[in-house]
C-alpha cells in the first residue's frame, strides 16, 4: 500500500480513517507547462463517510531543499446543515506554512465536497480545486503482498473508492525554483487547543514497508526535517534484509529519507520526478526494496483516470 | 474417518495433554478454551506478511467447534495492522466463514474439515474445501491462505 492504513492498528486517534492518507501526487499539468497538479486522498476504502470537520489536511511545498514547508495548501471541512460538506482552501506561505494554524490566504470558501459521481469543480483565477469521492487511482496486488510476495496480478484497489483533494495551481505558486519537494499531512485538535499531526506521506510506501509497530506512529508525527536522524536505521535494517550492504542500505535510506516527494516542476517525467497517477511506483519499489529480486506485481494502472481536472475517476 | 463422539472426546482431550472437568467450569487445554465438555473455541493469529517485511495485517481464525457432534464454525479473516496492533477493520473480500463437517485427532493435533459456508466467497482458484490442524503442542494453528499454508500462533 502507498500509505493506506498505515498507522498501527490503522486508525488514527479519534478512530477516524478520514484523515488517514492514502496517496499523494504532484504532476505537471497536461498541456500546460506553466501549471502543476497536486493531489491528497485520504479515506482508505471510504471507511469514513466524509471528510472530518475538525481536522486541517495540508499538502506542504519545501522550495529550498532544506525539507521545511515555505508554502502549504491547508483545507478544511465544514458540514452543511441538511448534509454535505464545504471547503475552505488557504494559502500559506513562509513561517505560516511551516506552522499548524490554519491561517494564509484564502484560495476558495464554501467549495462544494462531491459525493456523487460527477465532480464539482470550484475556480479561482489560475487556481482549481476539488474534493470528493473518487475512484482509488492505486494499483496493487495487496494479497499476492499479504502472501509473501506471490503476486498474481489481481489488483485489490480496482473497485475501491477514497475522498481526494486535488488543485491545480500555477507553477509561480510553488516557489522561485522548479526543483521543490512535496508532502502532506493531517492534523487534529487536541484538548490543550494544539493540532497534533496524525498522518504524513511524500514518497509511496515508505511508511508502511520500512516502519515497524510503534515506529509507525512516530514517523506519522515527525516531520520531515526530523527523518533523517531518526529513522535511518529502519530502512537500514530492512534493506539489509533484503540482502543489501550495510553500506548499499545506508545510500538507498539517504535518497528515501527525508520522506519528500521530489518535484520538478519544469519536467514532465514522472516518478521519481514527482507522482502522476499511472505511475507504477510500487513495481519500482519492489525492484529496489527487494534488491532486484521481485520487480513487479504484474498490476498496471487502472483505465479509469479522466483527462481533465480533477483527473481521479469516477467513483464506484 | 474417525469421528469424535462423546466416549472419545475424553480420550482426545487426554491426548491433547490437558485435563477436562466435566460441569460447570470451563475447561481448557492448553491454549484450547473448551467452553463446555465437548465445544472447543480458539483464536489464532498470524502476521502478514512474513518477515522480513513488517506485518501490515493479521490473518486471524476464531472456532467454535463442537468435538461430539463435529460440527462449528470458523471464521477466517485479515484484519488490518499487525498482531500487535491489529485493528477491526476487516479488509474486503476476504472474510470467510467455514462450516465444520469433520473432526480428526491425531497425535497431539486436531485435524478440522470444513467447508466455505458462501460459495461466493471463494476467490479464483481456492477450494471450498478447508483444512485446519490445531496443533496445541507447538502452540499453532496451520490453516490455508491464498494457496499457501500459514502458521498461525494460537491465543488464550
Amino acid at each position: 500500500m502507498a500509505d493506506h492504513l498505515d498507522s498501527p492498528g490503522l486508525m488514527p486517534p479519534g478512530g477516524d480513517a478520514s484523515i488517514d492518507i492514502t496517496d499523494i501526487y504532484a504532476f505537471l499539468k497536461p498541456g500546460d507547462a506553466t501549471k502543476s497538479i497536486l493531489i491528497l486522498n485520504v479515506n482508505p476504502l471510504t471507511l469514513a463517510s466524509g471528510y472530518n470537520t475538525s481536522a486541517i489536511y495540508e499538502i506542504k511545498v519545501d522550495t529550498d531543499s532544506d525539507a521545511l514547508a515555505d508554502v502549504a495548501f491547508k483545507v478544511r471541512f465544514t458540514s452543511v446543515p441538511g448534509g454535505g460538506q464545504t471547503a475552505e482552501v488557504r494559502l500559506a506561505t513562509g513561517s505560516e506554512a511551516k506552522g499548524r494554524d490554519f491561517i494564509g490566504q484564502i484560495l476558495f470558501s464554501g467549495a462544494v465536497v462531491s459525493f456523487g459521481s460527477s465532480p464539482t469543480i470550484t475556480t479561482n483565477g489560475d487556481f482549481k480545486f476539488f474534493a470528493g469521492r473518487r475512484s482509488d487511482p492505486f494499483f496493487f496486488d495487496l494479497l499476492g503482498f499479504l502472501n509473501g510476495f506471490q503476486f498474481t496480478g489481481s489488483d485489490f484497489f480496482a473497485d475501491k473508492n477514497v475522498f481526494g483533494m486535488a488543485l491545480e495551481v500555477p507553477n509561480s505558486a510553488l516557489g522561485p525554483n522548479a526543483n521543490i519537494g512535496v508532502w502532506a499531512r493531517t492534523l487534529l485538535p487536541q484538548p490543550d487547543g494544539s493540532m497534533l499531526q496524525i498522518d504524513r506521506m511524500g514518497r509511496p510506501a515508505i511508511n508502511t514497508v520500512f516502519m515497524h509497530g510503534k515506529e509507525k506512529r512516530m514517523f506519522n508525527q515527525a516531520e520531515p526535517v526530523q527523518d533523517v536522524a531518526r529513522f535511518t536505521d529502519e530502512i537500514v535494517a530492512v534493506l539489509t534484509a533484503f540482502g543489501y550492504s550495510t553500506s548499499q542500505a545506508a545510500g538507498i535510506a539517504g535518497i528515501l529519507l527525508p520522506d519528500i516527494l521530489t518535484f520538478d516542476s519544469s519536467s514532465s517525467a514522472g516518478f521519481l520526478n514527482g507522482r502522476k497517477l499511472a505511475d507504477d511506483v510500487i513495481d519500482i519499489e519492489l525492484n529496489l526494496v527487494t534488491n532486484g529480486a521481485v520487480t513487479t506485481d504484474m498490476v498496471g494502472p487502472h483505465s479509469d483516470y479522466l483527462s481533465d481536472f480533477p483527473y481521479l475517476g469516477t467513483p464506484h | 474417518m474417525e469421528g469424535v463422539d462423546r466416549r472419545n472426546f475424553l480420550k482426545l482431550a487426554g491426548m491433547l495433554g490437558g485435563s477436562v472437568t466435566v460441569g460447570a467450569l470451563t475447561p481448557t487445554i492448553g491454549l484450547l478454551k473448551l467452553s463446555t465438555p465437548e465445544t472447543l473455541t480458539f483464536r489464532a493469529v498470524a502476521g502478514l506478511p512474513a518477515p522480513p517485511l513488517p506485518a501490515y495485517a493479521s490473518y486471524v481464525l476464531e472456532g467454535n467447534v463442537n468435538l461430539g457432534a463435529q460440527s462449528g464454525v470458523i471464521t477466517r479473516m485479515v484484519l488490518a495492522g499487525a498482531p500487535e496492533a491489529m485493528s477491526d477493520i476487516a479488509l474486503p473480500g476476504l472474510s470467510q466463514t467455514i462450516r465444520v463437517k469433520e473432526v480428526l485427532p491425531g497425535s497431539g493435533i486436531l485435524r478440522i474439515r470444513g467447508e466455505v459456508a458462501d460459495r461466493s466467497q471463494i476467490g479464483a482458484g481456492e477450494s471450498p474445501t478447508v483444512e485446519i490442524v490445531v496443533d496445541r503442542s507447538r502452540g499453532i494453528v496451520r490453516a490455508p491462505f491464498l494457496g499457501s499454508t500459514l502458521n498461525l500462533k494460537l491465543q488464550s
